[in-house]
């Protein structure tokens, strides 16, 4: 279990935007030994959130919020890499899932973490990026087999490209073989059962709780 | 317990009880007041408010001798938008003539002052029949949208491209030279419209682009006014908040980034705009209990300190309107009779 101090000072450094920190904490707490999930869990993902509190209460700006989501990135590149080499990849994967930043949208802090706490729970995921379009996230579920595709989109503009999504599937004959999950900050269940998705995903732990469920029930 | 029938912010029908119908207007008037620093409703306030919820008629509205103006904006793209297919000056007449608008703006499809700037002299014309064929003040209107000025759009580089690379200094100073540039664009469009008889100038969805847009509008203000002291100037905002793009520039001393309506409307007086429209935004995940609880928590704030007249925003997806193609009108009455009976306005 990693100490309180060093999870407390492991957010506010993400909070304080302090790249160099960050990583050195990060490296240290996985050379220690530590659980690098109970990092992004404990530290990492309620820093990012407190800075999207603030960003969205005018009271840390774009400058800050996008040197935040780089230090973010840096933690969620070295608490992967250590999840795909250390004790934690489960031996048989949970399922694969192709996950995506829809088309328009370059968003994808979110869906990163999403992409983390999945790995850390042994899913066999492909990440496809941002900005990417239906036919390419359809293609690539169709080459791996895969079991669910997650979609995200920030914008009330880009969202309809779930929608579309769907749409294409039954189009091309394949919303039999997937599961769909959508998130994203202006999506709500309530748009996910309109449009016909599978599965509603309130953040990164609720994306991985589902994805078990929509499997488990598959 | 009798259950109401309510919204969500995104217009989908649910209902509450009594119970929860006050915790959603407990929890949209706390939202509010925390965010932005000002005082929670009254209880009288959230009665009232309950009351206009409640009520089980479909369209709520005020008491004879309290209606207020209603202007709109853009009216001549919205008219066109939902497939009426009638030109500029037919549309102005509608909303005049057939939906009772107190006021109206003309306005281009492109609806930016920067690519207005070499079509000027094609509005002029235009704007001049449409004061011949209607009654009502016309505001000639448009977005200062900053965006326009960095490239692939302009000539400065793009800080949505710089920031990601911590850029931050070159960044803001491509900001800095947008606000000038965007200045000069929208005075240029201003002064031509005004000369050619315009009642109004309007900035829209100003802040679109976050603080330097705001920086814009307010300097663009300034200068039009100086030049013509009858001028009337309405500021409209895009948010309820200024993002904060650059995030240290200010107007005369105050710090733009981060100001909610009650500080913008005092920036807006300053610079010399008439009227101010704030705006909430609508969260469509919460109730319109919440959402609206929450809107006129900011804008009663707004309105105790406004020195001058303010026209509340009331469109699809704020002031409490559902994101919706359609707003039904059940919330969009509710939501402006609420508005008018709870804050000290002057229109809609």
């Amino acid at each position: 279990m990693i100490s309180p101090e060093i999870i407390e000072e492991a957010k506010q450094m993400l909070v304080d935007q302090n790249k160099a920190k960050v990583e050195e904490i990060t490296k240290k707490v996985i050379a220690d030994g530590g659980d690098p999930l109970e990092l992004m869990n404990q530290a990492y993902i309620p820093g990012i959130n407190k800075v999207g509190d603030l960003f969205g209460r005018g009271e840390l700006f774009l400058p800050e919020l996008m040197q935040a989501a780089d230090v973010m990135k840096i933690a969620t590149d070295l608490v992967n890499d250590a999840l795909a080499t250390g004790s934690n990849v489960a031996a048989k994967k949970a399922g694969r899932v192709v996950i995506a930043t829809v088309k328009g949208d370059v968003h994808d802090i979110g869906k990163c973490i999403v992409v983390s706490l999945m790995k850390a729970n042994g899913f066999e995921v492909y990440d496809l990026g941002r900005d990417i379009d239906v036919d390419t996230i359809i293609q690539k579920a169709d080459e791996v087999n895969a079991d669910v595709i997650g979609t995200s989109a920030l914008l009330t503009t880009t969202m309809k490209e779930q929608k579309v999504l769907e749409e294409a599937l039954k189009s091309a004959g394949m919303r039999d073989r997937f599961l769909t999950m959508v998130g994203g900050a202006p999506v709500t269940p309530r748009w996910a059962a309109r449009i016909g998705a599978d599965a509603y995903a309130e953040d990164a732990q609720d994306g991985v709780n589902k994805v078990k469920e929509l499997i488990a029930q598959k | 317990m009798a259950k109401i029938f309510s919204r969500y912010g995104d217009g989908t029908p649910l209902e509450l009880d009594e119970k929860e119908l006050m915790e959603e207007l407990h929890a949209g008037t706390e939202d509010a007041a925390d965010r932005a620093k000002v005082s929670t409703l009254t209880d009288d306030d959230l009665k009232h408010l309950y009351e206009i919820l409640a009520s089980p008629y479909k369209f709520v509205s005020v008491e004879p001798g309290k209606e207020v103006l209603l202007t709109y904006d853009a009216g001549t793209l919205k008219i066109r938008r939902v497939g009426v297919n009638v030109d500029r000056i037919q549309a102005l007449q509608i909303y005049e003539k057939i939906m009772g608008a107190d006021t109206m703006e003309l306005c281009h499809v492109d609806y930016s002052y920067k690519p207005l700037k070499p079509i000027v002299t094609m509005e002029q014309p235009i704007l001049e029949q449409a004061l011949l064929s209607t009654h009502i003040p016309l505001f000639y209107g448009a977005m200062p949208n900053l965006g326009l000025y960095s490239q692939p759009d302009g000539p400065f580089p793009n800080p949505a491209e710089l920031l990601p690379n911590g850029k931050i200094k070159e960044a803001r100073e491509s900001l800095e030279q947008t606000v000038e540039e965007a200045v000069r664009d929208i005075v240029f469009a201003g002064s031509a419209m005004y000369e050619s008889g315009a009642d109004g100038i309007n900035l829209d969805s100003v802040g679109a682009a976050g603080d330097a847009d705001f920086l814009a509008s307010l300097m663009a203000t300034k200068k039009l006014k100086e030049k013509y002291p009858d001028i009337c100037i309405e500021i409209g905002m895009a948010g309820e908040f200024i993002l904060g793009m650059h995030g240290e520039l200010e107007f005369e001393g105050t710090r733009l980034a981060g100001l909610y309506a009650h500080d913008q409307v005092r920036l807006a007086a300053q610079a010399g705009a008439t009227i101010f429209g704030p705006v909430v935004n609508t969260n469509t995940t919460e109730t319109s209990a919440w959402n609206l609880a929450r809107a006129i928590t900011f804008m009663k704030a707004c309105g105790e300190v406004a020195e001058i007249p303010i026209h509340p925003n009331m469109g699809m997806g704020v002031g409490a309107v559902p994101v919706n193609d359609h707003p039904p009108i059940d919330s969009v009455s509710r939501a402006s009779a609420a508005m008018t009976s709870l804050v000290r306005l002057d229109g809609l």
